[in-house]
């Protein structure tokens, strides 16, 4: 017996009832269809499809439906991207559309300790197509074009080691050329004018990094540096390099194939250990230990590689020293030792003590980044508003008709902050000369002084 | 059909030990729903007619009941699948949203009725204010509630930092920081709250513990007490209530020879007793259905927020990368807004004398006019103080929220200020 007014009440409850329950059935009918689900739905129609008998029939109705991942514990990383893409590792997908597709030369990068997002990128932990990709808000990370991702190399490698990373290795050696190090610090070393550069990789998505080349200003208005005048393949090679520079360093395992077997790296070490003190190469080099011209014909790689692990096992009494090489370094010098090492080969090689003054003065021009201002080749600089020369900042080839070799040494170690302005109202000039005195060495200077006066072509020397 | 099943159910001696009283048939039986069932039992047998009017409370704290209630099941819930480690908290989240069953929603629904609970437990404090529903013998209840609205900001704010993403690291660094603007004990108390200088794993852990024992364990305890009160206090302040006597039986006047029942001990009468029984109207069914309404409509409401909007989630906690500006909990952004002029009187000085004022409310305000009616003429004084430091919070709060950007600097919310750079 409810009052009247409490029945009034009543075609609320019914409402609410039926709200309560249908909000609830619509929140799971809502969880229930994932978009995974489609996919691993289709994928099964394909094995059924696929099945010949009746076993294999029933082997594919058998598959489930469920999130599939792959946890990397020594990273930190769990992958759940073969949710959808259920068939990268069966090769018979090969030329399937995505995500069914089947993911070609991965024999050396196995899904079980590589799993997606290291080279990739996106976000492993995601189960739907947009967020897994990355390309949503508050994700930092998305997935990296495919023309870039040669960047991902640079996690585990050396990228000038790369064989099989061409763009990664020509960004590297591209940056060393056109000389942004002379404004920009990376790892430790470099100028003072730009940004540093480590970490640049995940701080800029490729979009920003290639716009920025092209019109700096663009992108960080009132920007000191001049568009790098470079073909648009040149512009991805530089921000694929710039992309790999993340400081995401993989440990354990990973590090471990940091040096990549190959005579590439082989070389590099053959120069760093001093290997020529003792052993000579193209009649150059030290006396001591045999010389290594022509070894193919004398050792085999085994022979080699025994050697470099324990010399006094191959060689009784030799004088060579233990060096603690891992297997990969020993690998590489091998292969170093057996490509070129070839009597015709050799010339290949140039040791620092082997060059000139002026070709290792050039070297030092490169190191230290000054083509990036000067030129390449020191002939003509890049653009510098409202300096006096010329709006530019100046070219180097006649740098021998204004300074004697004290002066420019002077000039280097001590630099020139304040550039003469064109029109004395106008701006400061965003580029200047910074001071290289406690970076360069004494030796380096001595070198890039003889390069610079070397630059003058004989033909136009005046003499007054 | 269905009544006659469940009367059926409720005759057996299964159901008879289940349920003392069966579907009550009479007035007694009406009563003993009330006072036999320990849920229904914080409540009278019988409530006045106003109760049962939506304006006179306009259920606000029954709403935040209800919040709280729901807090800790989806929250109970959602501890099956937390980590409380700076390097698992996040992805717990990711976890939630796109591997476990319903776990979004059920995110959501945590999220949004904490939010909700926040702004319900300070609408509900304006209705007590504004129907000065705080007057003797009320006053202490009062003074629960505020300590009850502060467990409730800490629970809001010590649960915002568990999902670990940028949001939630550089709100809890910017609202604890505030704490720090102490002077002498600030820097300890910040120090203690977080377990260190910056928000870190310590941080984490300190949080999760008040978020999920220390905090829900004294709210429980302190909203029992609250409810008894109510009740003890005599129901809810009406106009034209009787006036509390506390008058005591001095042990003297009680004959010695005669046994006692505890009804005769009890001292004073409290406003509920022997008075206006006409228009008191019973229990069961009159409140406790219009409560179970209530109770439908939260959920639904809360149902559609979670089902249709999603809570934040940033990027990973990153400590060298503050967003900018990096914003306190909007419950925070008032004084927020006010540390910008003056860390002292944002940080110390403002948010001491709320509690202060709140806390000393009921006693400095004692004239026994206009309890129990909205708005009354007679309180103008107070009515026009509360509502202007109600009014200013308010303005401050939703300055800080929306009106600044980058550098604290000035905006228009459809005009943002933008210095974040492109990626």
């Amino acid at each position: 017996m409810a009052s009247s007014e409490l029945r009034k009440l009543y075609p609320w409850f019914i409402v609410a009832g039926l709200a309560v329950g249908g909000l609830v059935i619509l929140a799971f009918y809502k969880d229930q269809f994932r978009e995974w689900k489609e996919w691993q739905h289709a994928y099964i129609k394909q094995e059924m499809a696929r099945a010949t008998n009746e076993a294999q029939r029933a082997a594919a109705a058998l598959i489930p439906v469920e999130i599939k991942q792959i946890v990397l514990p020594d990273v930190g990383r769990i992958d759940r991207c073969t949710t959808c893409h259920l068939a990268v590792d069966d090769a018979s997908y090969s030329g399937f559309k995505q995500p069914l597709a089947y993911h070609p030369n991965h024999a050396q990068h196995p899904f079980e300790k590589f799993a997606c997002t290291i080279c990739h990128q996106g976000q492993g932990l995601a189960a739907t197509r947009e967020a897994a990709h990355g390309h949503v808000e508050h994700w930092e990370r998305p997935m990296l074009p495919m023309k870039y991702i040669e960047a991902s190399c640079a996690k585990c490698h050396l990228a000038s080691d790369i064989s099989g990373a061409p763009k990664l290795a020509k960004g590297r050696a591209l940056f060393d050329e056109i000389g942004c190090i002379g404004c920009h610090k990376l790892k430790g070393s470099g100028g003072v004018i730009g940004p540093e550069l480590d970490g640049v990789g995940a701080r800029r998505s490729p979009e920003w990094l290639a716009k920025h080349f092209r019109t700096p200003a663009a992108v960080t208005p009132g920007s000191a540096m001049p568009p790098i005048k470079v073909t648009d393949e040149e512009i991805d090679a530089l921000t694929l390099y710039m992309l790999s520079l993340t400081e995401e360093r993989l440990d354990a395992y990973y590090t471990s194939m940091q040096v990549l077997p190959g005579p590439e790296a082989g070389q590099r070490l053959f120069l760093e250990k001093g290997c020529i003190g003792c052993h000579s190469l193209g009649g150059q080099g030290g006396k001591v230990g045999p010389a290594l011209e022509g070894l193919k014909g004398r050792r085999d790689a085994t022979w080699i590689a025994a050697h470099f692990r324990n010399p006094q096992a191959t060689t009784p009494g030799t004088m060579m020293p233990k060096f603690d090489f891992t297997e990969a370094q020993i690998r590489a010098l091998t292969e170093f030792l057996l490509t070129k090492t070839e009597p015709g080969a050799v010339n290949l090689l140039k040791f620092p003590a082997q060059m000139t003054p002026i070709e290792r003065g050039k070297a030092v021009f490169k190191k230290y980044g000054c083509a990036g201002c000067h030129g390449r080749d020191a002939m003509s600089g890049v653009p510098n508003p409202n300096a006096k020369t010329a709006q530019q900042v100046p070219g180097l080839k006649f740098v021998s008709e204004g300074y004697n070799k004290a002066e420019l040494r002077k000039r280097i170690l001590g630099g020139q902050k304040e550039i003469n302005k064109l029109n004395p109202k106008g701006p400061q000039p965003p580029l200047y000369m910074p001071a290289w005195g406690g970076k360069i060495s004494e030796g380096e200077l001595d070198d890039l002084v003889e390069y610079l006066m070397s630059l003058l072509p004989k033909t136009e020397k005046t003499d007054f | 059909m269905l009544k006659k099943l469940w009367a059926q159910l409720l005759g057996t001696r299964i159901g008879r030990s289940v349920f003392r009283v069966g579907l009550p048939a009479s007035n007694l039986q009406r009563a003993q729903v009330a006072i036999s069932s320990f849920l229904l039992h914080m409540q009278p047998a019988k409530v006045h007619q106003r109760t049962l009017k939506f304006s006179t409370t306009l259920g606000l704290g029954l709403i935040t009941l209800y919040l709280f209630f729901i807090l800790i099941i989806t929250g109970v819930l959602l501890m099956f699948y937390y980590v409380p480690s700076t390097d698992l908290a996040y992805q717990s989240m990711k976890d939630l949203e796109f591997v476990v069953t319903a776990g979004m929603v059920l995110r959501n629904m945590h999220r949004w009725a904490a939010h909700l609970m926040v702004i319900f437990v300070m609408l509900h404090m304006c209705r007590v204010f504004y129907t000065g529903a705080y007057k003797q013998p009320r006053e202490f209840n009062w003074v629960i509630g505020v300590i009850l609205f502060i467990l409730t900001l800490a629970l809001s704010f010590t649960g915002y930092l568990l999902p670990w993403d940028q949001l939630a690291f550089w709100a809890i660094t910017v609202g604890s920081s505030i704490a720090g603007y102490a002077p002498i004990v600030g820097e300890k108390i910040k120090f203690i709250l977080l377990g260190g200088h910056t928000v870190g794993q310590a941080a984490l852990l300190r949080f999760y513990v008040l978020h999920v024992v220390l905090l829900p364990g004294a709210a429980l305890v302190l909203i029992g007490i609250h409810l008894w009160r109510v009740r003890k206090d005599g129901g809810l302040a009406r106009p034209g209530e009787p006036a509390f006597t506390q008058e005591e039986l001095p042990a003297t006047a009680l004959p010695t020879t005669k046994s006692y029942g505890l009804m005769e001990l009890a001292h004073g009468t409290t406003p509920a007793v022997g008075v206006e029984p006409d228009d008191e109207v019973f229990t069961w069914p009159n409140l406790i259905f219009r409560e179970i309404l209530v109770f439908m409509l939260v959920v639904v409401l809360l149902l559609v927020l979670a089902i249709f909007w999603n809570a934040p989630l940033e990027e990973f906690a990153n400590p060298v990368h503050p967003p900018n500006p990096a914003k306190a909990p909007w419950y925070f952004l008032g004084l927020q807004e006010l540390v910008s002029y003056s860390a002292l009187w944002g940080g110390v000085i403002v948010p001491a004398l709320i509690v202060v004022a709140l806390v000393a409310l009921p006693y400095l305000d004692r004239r026994r006019a206009g309890i129990g009616v909205w708005f009354s003429r007679e309180r103008k004084v107070a009515l026009s103080i509360f509502s202007i430091c109600l009014v200013t919070m308010i303005v401050l709060t939703i300055i800080g929220s929306v009106f600044r950007g980058p550098n604290w600097s000035f905006q228009v919310p459809w005009k943002p200020n933008i210095v974040a750079e492109e990626r």
